[in-house]
């Protein structure tokens, strides 16, 4: 048996594509081929890890498949009835417990072995089942359909990367066939961010990785002369920041593209997120599907929460709190290291800052100029600070100051 | 518009592609072209492409101006200095020049595969195969594998085998290759290359598939390969001829790499270059003491490798000479390597070549401890790429001779791999 990882190579696309091939004309018909549709998936999931290297991945995976399904069918019988704020608490801390355990062991903090939990994917089926979890909580899922709930949970085309999808969305494009003339537009889409994605990932990404790893290549050799910082740094801050979105962005054009072709409008992820004018810009450009995972199911539910309880009467305090919180939680969702976290920490303090800016010029209106050159600055200004920040985010820096 | 008409709109484009690349692939018309300044400077890029893909080699090896003679080896081709190969013959006009062929990682399974791009070549021309002794560690050096490895080569080497039953060494090899995840995970390379390892034959079928992989692979090397650009031969190799006196002289070239050496290596007491001193050494000087006490180069998988080569030469009949590398003594006294483990392994090697009549050998391992002779720590350098020359000129300014190897696939074996070398041990395996 091959050993297939998703999107690595041209290949993939062949036999992915053929693969699909009977269900976009089932589609094409407005017929839905569940059956096969749930086989090519599992077949696909089953080709990432069937080698030595992969096996225990694979397993790993279906643990944590049925662990997601049991907490996900328990909370849902009990939400029929119940709605106590412990529980769903509880139930949602028992869903993230394998991504925080992996975290721990990963970061050396704790029993290694438990490393064998994670597998390629983990971080984003995590998304998935704790926004399914939000959503039973919010009443907007009331049924748990087995079937529906583990076609989400491995649909395949965003398995290792996303775009994270919702449940309550996923279900409804799931549930029947698009019509023919949308089914056509869809394909159409396909095409265009199949193309585009090869081109972003095996082309531009390609020699910006190339660029990436000279770079480092040269901050290194200062390393070894004993610098503590190298002019080499800036080129590795920009040659990463393109390396990271051509890359991200093409992956996640592969996994829209292969979604539509099976009928199912995963959400974006990019939109020209280099073009933005400030922070919360960026963020709203920048793999959106995390980003608004984020807002609406961590940043929001706390200002909600803290208002609410009028724990804290001050909005924007609330707010810049808020924005602390969330980039922090996703700073340690990449993993427990001092560069996800002050990656996190600058982000946070980014969006805050930009809102006391936002403020500071609602009030000053008459002295602050804004035109075309001063949304020019900002356009570079938000670039290069995302830059500096993609610097610390890629971890070089770990290892030129502690690695050497 | 209509349902059929969008979908036309939508596939048309994608199909007009696949046309337009199945016509750049598949159409005999030729898309390579390199000139004598091209191939000069492939000459010592010491790329990984040129070991990949076989463009370039053709076209070095059958130009008609310039008698490119391959070398084969490893980082130490990259030392070019006043006395390097590709200097002395640029200045003093011999009848070849060298083509060098590898860089740091490039080992015997790397060889194996780049010969088989280039059988007709070993078949005409000489060959110089330069052999480190630091190849030989238990488990093979592979490290470099994946940057030299390209599909092509497997697709010439099955060619080359053709309808014939796998040799022994084809078998071995195989089985090497199967283990490397690059050919484990693409499924039709590790159907053939799994029948080749049990020594079946390859099918018709087999064949006719593996003739549209070349078609097509030798397209891409060919489109890919040219983009690689490099100016060592400018940069480096002419100004370093320019400084040579015009007339040879093995003592007055002797003089002048001592020279050369002693202002090269002032910054330290190892007598190794102080570039590569300040920044491949000093870094980690501390945690090098003793480093090497327990290296082991007797023992490896490595000397099954080196034997396919001896084998694909062999059946080519080329008129080949090996040099084996010494190490910078007073370095090896630093790090502990142990010298008469490396003796060991070089009596290893040798009697792996003369036994099955290899005799063209210049062993320079012991001349590690002499000034000069060494640029770094492992790397011959001035006064050693003198010394070799007085090897290499008579034997590749010479008409080749008749060749009288006989292979012993024994040396492919676990037994000769994991042999202890002795006196004794070495004369009576068999």
């Amino acid at each position: 048996m091959p050993n297939l990882q998703p999107y690595a190579d041209p290949n993939y696309f062949v036999y992915l594509l053929l693969a699909l091939v009977p269900l976009a004309i089932g589609l094409y018909f407005g017929k839905r081929f569940v059956a096969y549709e749930i086989l090519v998936s599992l077949a696909f999931i089953f080709l990432i890890f069937d080698d030595k290297t992969h096996a225990g991945q694979g397993v790993a995976l279906i643990v944590y498949s049925i662990w997601q399904f049991l907490l996900g069918w328990g909370y849902v019988r009990y939400r029929k009835e119940h709605n106590q704020s412990s529980v769903f608490y509880t139930v949602t801390a028992l869903s993230i417990l394998p991504i925080f355990l992996v975290r721990l062991s990963g970061a050396g903090i704790f029993h290694a072995q438990l490393s064998l939990l994670g597998f390629l994917g983990i971080s984003y089926l995590t998304f998935r089942s704790v926004g399914m979890i939000i959503e039973v909580r919010d009443g907007a899922i009331k049924d748990f359909h087995p079937v529906m709930f583990l076609r989400f949970m491995l649909f395949m085309p965003t398995l290792s990367s996303g775009p994270i999808d919702r449940y309550t969305r996923f279900a409804k494009d799931a549930a029947v066939a698009p019509a023919r003339e949308e089914y056509i537009d869809l394909l159409g889409d396909a095409t265009k961010k199949l193309f585009l994605g090869l081109f972003y990932k095996f082309i531009v990404a390609h020699y910006a990785e190339i660029a990436y790893n000279y770079f480092q290549g040269m901050a290194m050799s200062d390393a070894h002369h004993g610098m503590i910082l190298s002019w080499w740094l800036i080129p590795v801050a920009y040659s990463y920041g393109m390396y990271l979105f051509f890359d991200f962005a093409g992956y996640s054009l592969f996994a829209l593209s292969i979604s539509y072709v099976m009928g199912i409008r995963s959400p974006i992820n990019f939109n020209k997120p280099y073009a933005s004018k400030n922070i919360k810009e960026f963020w709203n450009r920048w793999h959106m599907s995390l980003s608004f995972w984020f807002r609406d199911f961590v940043f929001m539910r706390f200002v909600f929460l803290f208002l609410k309880h009028k724990w804290i009467k001050n909005r924007n305090t609330v707010s810049t709190i808020a924005y602390f919180v969330n980039m922090l939680v996703m700073g340690f969702w990449h993993g427990l290291t001092w560069y996800y976290i002050l990656y996190g920490f600058m982000h946070g303090a980014a969006l805050a800052g930009n809102d006391a800016w936002i403020r500071f010029k609602r009030k000053h209106k008459k002295v602050i100029p804004h035109n075309k050159f001063t949304e020019g600055f900002a356009v570079v200004l938000t670039f290069h600070f995302v830059m500096l920040s993609f610097l610390v985010f890629c971890g070089f820096l770990d290892t030129f100051w502690f690695h050497r | 518009m209509s349902n059929k008409k969008k979908l036309w709109q939508i596939f048309g484009p994608v199909l007009a592609a696949f046309v337009l690349l199945a016509c750049v692939f598949l159409l005999p018309f030729p898309l390579t072209h390199y000139s004598q300044n091209d191939l000069r400077e492939s000459s010592v890029s010491f790329s990984s492409q040129i070991v990949k893909g076989e463009a370039v080699k053709n076209a070095a090896f059958s130009d008609k101006k310039v008698n490119y003679v391959p070398f084969f080896g490893s980082s130490e081709l990259s030392r070019i200095d006043s006395l390097h190969p590709s200097v002395l013959a640029e200045k003093y006009k011999r009848n070849y020049q060298p083509f060098m062929l590898g860089k740091a990682g490039s080992d015997s399974l790397v060889h194996f595969l780049n010969m088989q791009e280039m059988q007709g070549t070993l078949k005409t021309k000489k060959a110089v195969y330069v052999v480190s002794p630091q190849w030989f560690t238990k488990t093979g050096s592979d490290a470099g594998f994946n940057l030299f490895y390209s599909p092509l080569q497997t697709v010439d080497w099955l060619r080359n085998i053709g309808h014939n039953q796998p040799s022994e060494t084809d078998q071995f090899v195989a089985s090497q290759l199967l283990e490397k995840s690059v050919v484990k995970n693409n499924a039709y390379y590790h159907r053939l290359l799994t029948k080749v390892s049990k020594g079946e034959k390859l099918s018709t079928a087999n064949l006719s598939t593996l003739d549209i992989k070349h078609q097509i692979l030798s397209r891409q090397d060919a489109l890919f390969s040219r983009c690689e650009s490099s100016s060592n031969y400018k940069s480096r190799v002419l100004p370093a001829a320019k400084s040579l006196p015009k007339i040879y002289s093995k003592n007055a070239l002797d003089r002048l790499g001592y020279e050369e050496g002693q202002k090269g290596t002032t910054n330290n007491d190892f007598h190794i270059k102080n570039s590569f001193y300040t920044t491949r050494v000093m870094p980690e000087k501390k945690a090098l003491k003793g480093a090497q006490k327990d290296y082991d180069y007797t023992k490896s998988v490595e000397y099954a490798y080196f034997q396919s080569v001896l084998d694909n030469f062999a059946k080519n009949h080329t008129d080949v000479m090996f040099v084996i590398t010494p190490v910078n003594q007073r370095w090896a006294k630093y790090t502990g390597l142990n010298n008469d483990m490396y003796q060991e392994s070089v009596q290893k090697i040798k009697y792996q070549l003369q036994s099955q009549g290899f005799n063209n050998i210049a062993d320079l391992s012991k001349d590690g401890g002499k000034d000069y002779f060494m640029q770094d720590t492992i790397h011959v350098g001035w006064r050693g790429w003198l010394e070799l020359d007085q090897y290499l000129n008579p034997f590749l300014s010479s008409d080749s001779s008749q060749t009288n190897y006989q292979i012993n696939n024994r040396f492919l074996s676990k037994d000769w791999q994991n042999l202890k070398p002795s006196k004794q041990s070495l004369s009576s395996f068999k």
